[in-house]
């Protein structure tokens, strides 16, 4: 499913984060949005599943422009863009099980406990998770979470993936096991996915493209071999810190 | 890119304060409007959540019956204590206490206490908790989920809310009586007989009900606002506690604000 970003723009008060940002992503691609922090990055994200209202430009996802959507029709567009957040933002009253298996009953309301139960153990699995699903989320850890989250995204099949920088405030371990599931993620499920992060090395090694933004305006994109031939200042400083 | 700062002179500080301010209610009555339209729509559409306004029901009423007919019990004691003392110093006679006390309970106190508790447990409670949610994106992860919040969180809690303070109010009532009878029995001399009787003069059944239908004011009003203020909170605990205070506090000047309108209404039924 392919994206698209046209002169997208978006306002807080007197404050211009979005200022024109435009660029395409084919079917399957990942994409990683790079950028220091306030530059726009999460709110692009938030634009592009409909939880923000853009001030101007247009969001065309799979041929259809969806920026002016009212709400009640973005919940189409939503069982096929999925989003995993930066906090894990799993509901901390219900178990592991039901966080996972919450959108498959709104999606999908024709399954039977067995098969919500087993899809839900088939996404834990995929994201490298068992024997957790009786468990409330603050009884596994912070990296434990986000993983489910993640499960709890992908267990509805989207077709776009969008990530607010899932590996903040992991260790370099998880880290690392974070990235490559967003790779065998996107490369299994064939999905195409967007990035948010600050991890240049991460970007290098599993983007097919990479866009970076400065005060909210898009300041290169390309793949990770043209980035590396970059004169832009501030993409220099991200490869500085990569060697 | 330069910023141009455009300095208010002095002489129009006034005026830029209260601009500001005038916008900022605007935008907040507007935020409000939008919420309760959702509220509405969210209460006559389906789907409904019968499972968890039950567990709000428990949650809500049960939980909370203790502590409210705790207290109004004392409360309702003290009234008809004060009403003997200065009905014996001013007009040297206590046969009016239980027919006062009657009317102020049931009119009144029964109502408001029961309110203004629920408010400090509940109202509290649940901006806290839709605050949380909020601050740590739980509500933006249910409308990713296609999830309606309002219709997630505010109508269970909304329904049961007005159930239970309806219900709350019949028994805080039938306490307050009870007490009140209980301390004219044993300090004013009166038989359980002669007390029933001397508050049937003035009080009726009339009471009794329009008690309930402020009851069901107060209980819709004080999860629409705790959940308002839950959805509106400011990151961090800091923000929490906030939008909790400033939810107590709007409940409380509500519900006396709305007491003082549905009395002057209901004095037109009496």
């Amino acid at each position: 499913m392919s994206l698209e970003i046209k002169n997208l723009k978006k306002k807080f008060g007197e404050r211009t984060v979005l200022d024109g940002i435009s660029f395409i992503i084919p079917p399957g691609d990942i994409l990683f949005i790079l950028g220091t922090s306030g530059t726009g990055k999460s709110v692009l994200l938030k634009n592009i599943v409909g939880l923000l209202k853009p001030d101007g430009g247009e969001i065309w996802l799979d041929g259809e422009e969806i920026s002016r959507l009212s709400e009640e029709d973005y919940f189409l567009i939503r069982k096929k863009c999925g989003m995993v957040f930066q906090h894990p933002a799993l509901f901390d009253s219900l178990t592991i099980l039901e966080n996972v298996a919450f959108g498959l009953r709104r999606h999908y309301p024709n399954l039977t406990e067995e098969e919500i139960r087993t899809r839900v153990k088939k996404f834990l699995s995929l994201v490298n998770i068992s024997d957790v699903e009786e468990k409330l989320p603050q009884q596994i850890s912070y990296g434990m979470q986000k993983r489910v989250s993640l499960a709890r995204t992908v267990a509805i099949e989207p077709k776009v993936l969008l990530f607010d920088e899932p590996t903040t405030g992991l260790d370099p371990v998880t880290t690392n096991a974070i990235n490559q599931l967003i790779k065998n993620l996107s490369r299994t499920l064939k999905t195409t996915s967007i990035v948010v992060s600050h991890d240049m090395h991460c970007a290098l090694d599993i983007a097919d493209k990479i866009v970076v933004l400065d005060k909210g305006k898009v300041v290169e994109f390309g793949t990770p071999a043209e980035l590396k031939k970059s004169k832009v200042k501030l993409v220099q400083d991200f490869l500085a810190e990569v060697h | 890119m330069s910023e141009h700062i455009l300095k208010t002179p002095l002489v129009l500080k006034p005026f830029d304060f209260l601009g500001k301010n005038i916008l900022a209610v605007s935008r907040a009555l507007k935020s409000f409007g939008e919420y309760i339209l959702d509220v509405v729509h969210a209460l006559l559409t389906p789907p409904f959540r019968f499972k968890e306004t039950v567990l709000q029901l428990n949650l809500i009423g049960v939980n909370s019956a203790p502590i409210i007919l705790f207290s109004v019990s004392f409360a309702a004691a003290v009234t008809i204590l004060e009403y003997a003392y200065h009905m014996k110093l001013v007009i040297q006679t206590t046969a009016l206490v239980p027919g006062f006390a009657a009317l102020l309970v049931l009119r009144e106190l029964g109502a408001v206490i029961t309110a203004l508790l629920l408010t400090s447990r509940v109202g509290a409670g649940i901006t806290a908790e839709v605050g949380t949610m909020q601050i740590t994106e739980q509500i933006e992860a249910l409308k990713l989920l296609s999830v309606e919040p309002v219709r997630y969180l505010v109508i269970p809690r909304f329904v049961a809310t007005i159930l239970s303070s309806m219900a709350l109010v019949v028994f805080a009532n039938a306490m307050c009586l009870l007490f009140s009878m209980l301390v004219s029995i044993s300090y004013l001399g009166y038989s359980a007989e002669s007390f029933i009787s001397a508050m049937n003069h003035f009080a009726s059944f009339k009471d009794f009900l329009l008690s309930i239908v402020k009851a069901a004011v107060f209980g819709g009003v004080i999860p629409l606002t705790s959940c308002f203020y839950g959805f509106n909170c400011k990151p961090g605990a800091e923000g929490v506690g906030t939008a909790t205070t400033q939810s107590v506090v709007t409940n409380a000047v509500s519900i006396i604000i709305l007491d003082f309108i549905l009395t002057y209404l209901f004095s037109y039924l009496y």
